[in-house]
């Protein structure tokens, strides 16, 4: 269980909030690159943190986020016309470039240099392995962009994709630091899903429904090493990266591509669940991409808002037939809505002072206590938390078979660090 | 009309959650291997049959002796054990690792932290 007070504070990412300041230490993604295709394209709207933004490429591509609405009237600038190097408020004229600055005031006097004194507030926003980042916090403190390995490897190599998710993010991300759920709640689609299927390891963790769990504190976050039975008195390890706030890597299968998630909260009642797939060290398939595009793995098949089609409003697409079955453990299809449901049915923000957590839950309450100590460092002494360096951001997942006597976080300690061109460690 | 599932999920609904949590009585004995006395340890030994949980705390490189008898008759009456090693900045890898070769085998979770504190943070998430 949590305190109330310790839940509010890792629940309540707003401008104004604890944990919202140290939130906005990160380089964060914020819109695939798909979503401004084009020169002058059609503005987005994003809210992220809890704040109303809008998103648009100028006219010689360059990317902008800002305040949504103009600071004439306050009309919501998704109205706008995407024109000339700027965005363009369709009521009066109003013109702001990329970085928020008012450039054109038709409705003054000609040549007035009041436009000069109004800008909106802006975000940067960068293109890197398909996805748009911003950083929100003070733009004094911006870090170097973010190197997480999925975003810096060749463009054919990786593939992205996010889904809208209706629960707070924290409830969310605590899914991905959580092996332990695998073996039920995923076990009818480990190995039939085209991109998990076929790999040894997923022998290991059929065959071994109870895993031992060791929870190491890396710099940056998190190893969680769960540990099941190989043969001949080996352990098959399966060992996860939580890098903070909310990068989770998970362990890669056989030969198919690593995958993992970034949890990114809009507001406090709902979170981006961003999901991505990536080879280090060669392209992805046609059929690859094509089961990550048709929402299998730890994808999901999206409308044109990024809303999951299996979602509250139609219970999911609840199979009863096939839970009984045995093709799906509680009845929803694919991984990722198979978190999501449960997630979610937990309501917008889950009351944690209620919880019963066990010894397998450790993860999670480490996860916890690690945010909590970085806030009040950051808070009080203005210490930069982890997982803002690049450092703890060149990292992977991996597994392995060791002899029973290996520490996993010594015996694959290269394996656990991001390094270009070299294959990762799988099993 | 909405589905069971938006409804359910909604923050209106989170109203008509059953507000006290189960009762769970949890009986969770902790015992710090770097300054227990064989009396502590025997006294555990006593404690364990009616322990839920039995959590061994101990510094890396610091004394396991006690970890063996503790987990096998943690084992044989299907005790859950959580061992907490403390790795602070003095501890080398080699003293973590010769720590966690001798608690694992008798470990049904083992937790790896670099700061003391968070023992009480594991037990209060306990309950």
């Amino acid at each position: 269980m949590l305190k109330k007070e310790h839940n509010d504070l890792l629940t309540q990412t707003g401008p104004e909030t604890p944990f919202g300041r140290m939130f906005r230490c990160y380089w964060m993604p914020a819109l695939l690159a798909e979503e401004l295709p084009e020169n002058d394209c059609p503005p987005v709207r994003v809210k992220l943190l809890s704040e109303r933004l809008i998103a648009f490429r100028d006219s010689e591509g360059r990317y902008g986020l800002m305040d949504e609405f103009c600071a004439h009237r306050g009309i919501s600038l998704w109205f706008g016309r995407n024109e000339e190097c700027g965005l363009r408020c369709p009521y009066h004229g109003w013109k702001y470039d990329v970085a928020g600055q008012c450039v054109d005031m038709p409705n003054e006097p000609e040549h007035s240099a009041f436009a000069k004194k109004v800008k909106l507030k802006s975000y940067p926003l960068v293109e890197r392995g398909g996805v748009l980042w911003t950083y929100m916090g003070p733009a004094e403190q911006q870090p170097p962009l973010p190197e997480y390995e999925f975003a810096t490897v060749p463009a054919a190599q990786t593939y992205t994709s996010k889904r809208f998710q209706e629960c707070n993010w924290l409830q969310a991300m605590e899914g991905g630091i959580d092996s332990s759920h695998v073996s039920f709640l995923h076990r009818g689609d480990i190995n039939t899903d085209p991109l998990f299927k076929g790999a040894r390891g997923n022998q290991y963790n059929l065959g071994d429904l109870r895993p031992v769990f060791e929870v190491v504190e890396s710099a940056g976050g998190l190893f969680i090493g769960a540990r099941r039975n190989a043969e001949n008195g080996y352990y098959y390890w399966r060992i996860t990266q939580w890098v903070m706030p909310s990068y989770t890597i998970i362990p890669p299968r056989g030969t198919h591509s690593v995958h993992g998630h970034f949890w990114i909260p809009i507001d406090d009642e709902n979170c981006w669940a961003w999901s991505f797939d990536y080879h280090p060290t060669r392209a992805l398939t046609e059929a690859e991409l094509t089961a990550m595009r048709a929402g299998k793995g730890i994808h999901a098949k999206v409308d044109s808002q990024y809303r999951p089609l299996a979602n509250k409003d139609n219970d999911y697409l609840m199979d009863r037939a096939a839970q009984k079955a045995g093709k799906t453990y509680s009845g929803i299809e694919g991984f990722a809505m198979q978190d999501a449901s449960l997630q979610e049915s937990m309501g917008p923000i889950i009351d944690r002072t209620k919880e019963t957590l066990v010894s397998t839950d450790s993860g999670i309450i480490m996860a916890r206590q690690k945010l909590l100590h970085a806030i009040r460092a950051f808070t009080e002494q203005g210490v930069v938390p982890p997982g803002v360096s690049l450092e703890h951001q060149r990292v992977r997942s991996a597994a392995v078979v060791l002899p029973p006597d290996q520490p996993f976080k010594d015996a694959a300690r290269e394996a656990l660090i991001a390094h270009p061109g070299v294959a990762p460690a799988s099993v | 009309m909405q589905s069971e599932s938006a409804r359910m999920s909604s923050a209106a609904e989170a109203r008509f959650r059953i507000q006290s949590p189960p009762p769970t009585n949890r009986a969770v004995k902790v015992i710090d291997l770097d300054v227990a006395s064989d009396a502590d340890v025997m006294r555990l030994m006593n404690e364990i049959p009616h322990a839920d949980l039995v959590m061994m705390v101990v510094s890396a490189g610091g004394n396991t002796e006690a970890v063996s008898a503790i987990g096998t008759v943690c084992s044989d009456l299907r005790v859950m054990t959580h061992t907490v090693v403390i790795r602070d900045d003095s501890a080398s890898e080699a003293a973590t690792s010769q720590t966690l070769g001798e608690v694992r085998p008798w470990s049904l979770m083992v937790v790896v932290v670099n700061r003391r504190d968070y023992v009480d943070d594991i037990l209060r998430s306990f309950r």
